[in-house]
Parts: C-alpha cells; structure tokens; sequence
C-alpha cells in the first residue's frame, strides 16, 4: 500500500518540511505501511467501548489562579537564534 | 432580506478569560507590559514543560457556560490543535474539540421589540496566541508571547440570525452577560473579546448558500459593515453566475471591504487528537451547583424587574441593564424617588453628556449622589426642570452639588404666591394693548403672558402656579 503522493506533499507542507523529489517514493511506502498498520486497528471491534482520551484512569489536577512572573525576558529570549528589542524576531512573514 | 435573497449568520465568539494567570502556565495576564516579560518556560513550550490548568479559569468556563442557559458537562477533553505559525511556539493550540466543556445553549435578542431565541452550539476552553509584529522591521516579523496561553472561551451559535442588526444585538448580548458574570471584561479594543462572522446567502426556499467566514471583527460598528458588504458581495457573485467558494476573509477597516485570506484547498488541516499531557477534565456536579448559586441577577432578569418595579418601557429598561454600572448607578438615583423623572434624567441629559465626553457610567462627571439631590429638587418645586438643565450643565462643568449652585446663582424656583402676583401684575401694567386683545378672543396671547413673565423672573417662576394665576387674573 501506498501513500499518495500528492498527500504527502500537502502534509509536507502544513508542517512546513521541505519533501526532497528523491525521498518521496520510500517516504509514500513507509507511511503506506503505517497505514497498513492502522488498517489493521480499525478492524477491531469498539462499537461498546468509549473512546479513550488517556491511558490513566485519572481526572485533570487543578492549580490555583495566582500570578508568578518567574522569567524574565532576558531568561526567555536566552536561546532564541534571532532577538530583537525583546521580541523574537524570524524572517518575515506574509499571509 | 435583501433584493429578495435570505442572509444567514454564525458567531464564534473568542472571549478572554478575567484571570489572574494563563490557562496552564502560571504567568501573568496583565494587558501592556513589556514584551516577553509574562512568558514562562511552558508558554515558551521549552522542552519537558507540562501544563497545569488553572481552576478559575475552568470555573469562570462554567459560570459563563450557566448565564448562557448552557449544559455543563461532567467531562470534557483537550485536545491538540496543529498548525505552523510563528506566534504559536508549541506548534499546536490547546483547545477543545469533540468535548467542550460546555454544550447547547441559548440566549434572547430583542430588536424592534420582538424576542428571538438564538441557539448556543457550545462554549470550549483555549489558548490564545502570542502576538507577531509586522511593521518594526522591513526584513524581520518581531514575536511578543505575552498573550501566549492566556486562556480563551470561544463561544459558538448555531447560524441563527438573518440580519446584520441581529448579529450586533447577539454579540452585544452574550458581551452583557459575560460581563454581569465578571467572567471576561468584554473590551473589544484591547482584543477581550472578538468575534468571527460565518456569512452565506441564499435564494428563500432553497438550500443554504456556501459560507465564508470574517475573522477577527473586534468592534460592533465592524461586525455590521462587515456582514453587510459581504452579503452583498456574494449576492453580486452569484447573480453574475459566479459560484461562491468557502473561504476565511479578512475585513479591512480603512476601505470596508473583506478581502480572501486563504481558501478551502489551502485550509490548515488541524488533525486534532487528544492532547496526552492532559488528563480528561472532570467537573461534579456538586461543584456546578455551587457555582449556580454565586450567580448574580442576570440583564433579562433585571431588565423584567425594572419594568415592573419602576414600571419602565421595554425599550429604556433594554437600555439601563445592558450595561451593569448603568444599572448600578440608576438603581442608586431611583432609590426613594420616582422612576419616570429618574429614567429621564438617567437616560437623556446624564446619556447625552457622556457621549458627548466620551465617558463611560463609571466616569461620569455626575455622581448619582449629586443626581438624585438635583432630581429632590426638581421633585420638591425648587428648581423648574428647565433651570434643572443648566444647573446640571454647571455640574458637569465645576463637579459642584446641585444645591451649592442653586444658592450661589440664586436660582431657587419663585413658588410663593405674594412675589409671582407681583411679576404678573408688573407683566399685566406693561401690556394693555395685548390684554384688551386677549379679552377679545386671542387666545393665543396667553403664551405672550407666561413668556413675559418667565423672562422678568429670570426662568425662576414656578411655571404651574405662574400659569393659575395668569389664567385667573386674565379671566376677571
């Protein structure tokens, strides 16, 4: 089983990876067979068991509403590539 | 209906959270402090942070859930939503997919006084973004994670309403309620809260249209233009036979024009999943219930009252309670006095002079102390309500209680009997022509009398009692 190409590239480019020409027919087989996989998976029968959201058998721990500010802008802009009077700043961007 | 085509209209809503804190980081919320000065290492989504959710936020999601006559649910899930963007450094939102934390829902519009029942589809729990700077660089966009994970309520309708006035009336309505409930401070202009409009137009009777969305309208006066060109741009589409395409537009403030920002085939494709750092949210009911029982009075609930109890109009009491400190402060001023004087003063000269000061209730120049004295006086015969005007005008300008200006200028209203026969005989002495006329049949002249009158006592002649005697005196 293949992933379709043209998929791939779409998937490539929401996730902003860049797909080389050369790579794309292993990459279409590896994920064809994780598909496969999948397939596989879904013919097990679920219609009575609630959909599983997480594995533990536990409900979300709550934290209080209280403001600490524990970094400081130098802090978080420690290892950014680019910075620019304390904003991040990457190539611009165009939509 | 416009030109014979029906319009038909969705709302996300995405309402800021009141909190002191993020929605799973601890980091502070406060608007306009430098940037990147209130991100932590989990907005910062550095390697191995985990998120923690923050309780009030989750309890504010319920209240606000409960004033929209919602379903809370016991259990709700967060889930990962993916997409590649600058401002968004995990690389997905947090937000709540299959299972929101609150369901359906509803809330009433009035308009042209006729009630419509607009339907609430769900309430879901979020993270904002940060923010992306375009302009500070030619070459660069500048990132602030400030807003990053500050927690969202997207509110969505069912696609309810028909016109552009219903959209504004619904937007404006569940801002009301948010802000009764203090859940969200509903400032449109600091980004608070915003709206995205879903707009399709079909022919009546036929199927709906193809729908495209307006986002990120943060002003009243935006969503109603931006509704309104929009409709018409697809009408002018199809009847030229072209066909409309879903898509997310962008409403431009300066031209009034929504233009394409991405179309269907470039959507982003989410590929939501359950997020795994989050364990399923429970909420028993034990704790809605108690939540349920801090909930204030509610707009239609105040607004119910107020006409029965002050025996208001639809319409003036729709205006009083849509925002709570007007509300506050007119429920201070009708206090012991009477209602119809109150609902005037209230609504015309204090509205008029705020809007024309740009303020809001809370920055009125006139206290509801100060009001009610000035009303006692009016009630009392004092002050006639002409006068009342002016002296109210000085109150706005010095900040002065009405008392001290009406014994600083003398303006007591003349009620006593001795000093206005006094003024009508000097009016009468001056103007035989005119009364010998008046005797004649020119009934008209008598307004001629009170004028005179009024104008020799400077506008302080109680004018009821200035007009009994006149009328007798003319008469004999």
């Amino acid at each position: 089983m293949e992933f379709d190409k043209d998929s791939l590239l779409k998937l490539g480019k929401l996730s902003k990876i860049k797909i080389d020409e050369n790579k794309l027919s292993s990459l279409s087989s590896d994920l064809g067979s994780i598909l496969k996989f999948i397939d596989r998976l879904q013919s097990i029968e679920t219609d009575n068991v609630d959909p599983t959201s997480n594995s533990l058998d536990q409900s979300l721990v709550m934290r209080d509403d209280i403001a600490l500010d524990e970094n400081s802008a130098a802090e978080i802009l420690e290892n950014a590539p680019e910075k620019e009077l304390d904003f991040f700043s990457v190539p611009k961007v165009i939509e | 209906m416009m030109n014979g085509w029906e319009l038909v209209i969705g709302i996300e809503i995405h309402a800021q959270v009141k909190s002191n804190s993020k929605l799973f980081s601890s980091s502070s919320t406060d608007f306009g402090s430098g940037p990147n000065s209130q991100v932590s290492l989990v907005d910062a989504a550095m390697p191995g942070m985990l998120p923690v959710i923050n309780k009030f936020c989750v309890e504010q999601a319920v209240r606000s859930g409960i004033g929209l006559n919602a379903k809370i649910n016991n259990k709700s899930i967060f889930d990962r939503k993916n997409y590649f963007y600058q401002d968004l450094p995990q690389g997905y939102q947090i937000s709540q997919f299959k299972d929101p934390i609150v369901g359906n829902g509803f809330i009433d519009i009035v308009l042209d006084d006729q009630t419509k029942r607009i339907g609430i589809e769900r309430l879901h729990l979020e993270q904002d973004a940060g923010k992306s700077l375009h302009d500070q660089d030619p070459n660069l966009t500048f990132v602030d994670l400030n807003r990053s994970g500050i927690a969202l309520m997207e509110i969505v309708s069912n696609p309810d309403m028909s016109s552009a006035d219903e959209a504004v009336e619904y937007v404006k309505k569940v801002r009301s309620i948010l802000r009764y409930l203090d859940t969200c401070d509903g400032n449109m202009e600091q980004g608070s809260l915003r709206a995205d409009v879903n707009v399709s137009v079909n022919k009546p009777g036929d199927e709906l249209g193809t729908r495209c969305e307006i986002k990120n309208l943060n002003s009243f006066k935006y969503i109603h233009s931006a509704i309104i060109y929009e409709a018409k741009r697809q009408v002018k589409s199809i009847e030229s036979g072209e066909r409309i395409h879903q898509e997310t537009r962008l409403y431009n403030i300066d031209s009034g024009e929504t233009r394409s920002m991405r179309s269907k085939e470039d959507a982003h494709d989410y590929r939501y999943f359950p997020d795994p750092d989050l364990l399923p949210l429970e909420i028993e009911d034990k704790w809605i219930e108690e939540i349920k029982s801090t909930i204030p009075e509610l707009p239609d609930q105040k607004k119910n009252r107020f006409i029965k109890d002050y025996n208001l109009s639809e319409y003036d009491a729709g205006v009083i309670v849509s925002d709570k400190a007007t509300s506050d402060y007119y429920e201070k001023v009708v206090k012991n006095r009477g209602p119809k004087l109150v609902t005037t003063w209230v609504t015309s000269e204090l509205f008029s002079i705020l809007n024309k000061k740009n303020l809001t209730i809370d920055e009125s120049p006139v206290s509801h102390d100060k009001l009610g004295e000035l009303i006692d006086n009016i009630e009392s015969g004092k002050v006639s309500n002409r006068l009342a005007k002016d002296i109210f005008e000085e109150m706005c300008e010095t900040g002065k209680s009405p008392s001290d200006i009406i014994s600083e200028k003398g303006l007591s209203q003349i009620s006593d009997e001795g000093e206005l026969e006094k003024l009508v005989d000097d009016v009468l002495l001056a103007n035989p022509e005119n009364i010998e006329k008046y005797k004649k049949g020119k009934d008209k002249l008598f307004g001629f009398f009170v004028g005179e009158a009024m104008k020799l006592s400077k506008g302080k002649a109680n004018p009821k009692l200035l007009n009994e005697l006149l009328k007798s005196k003319l008469n004999t």
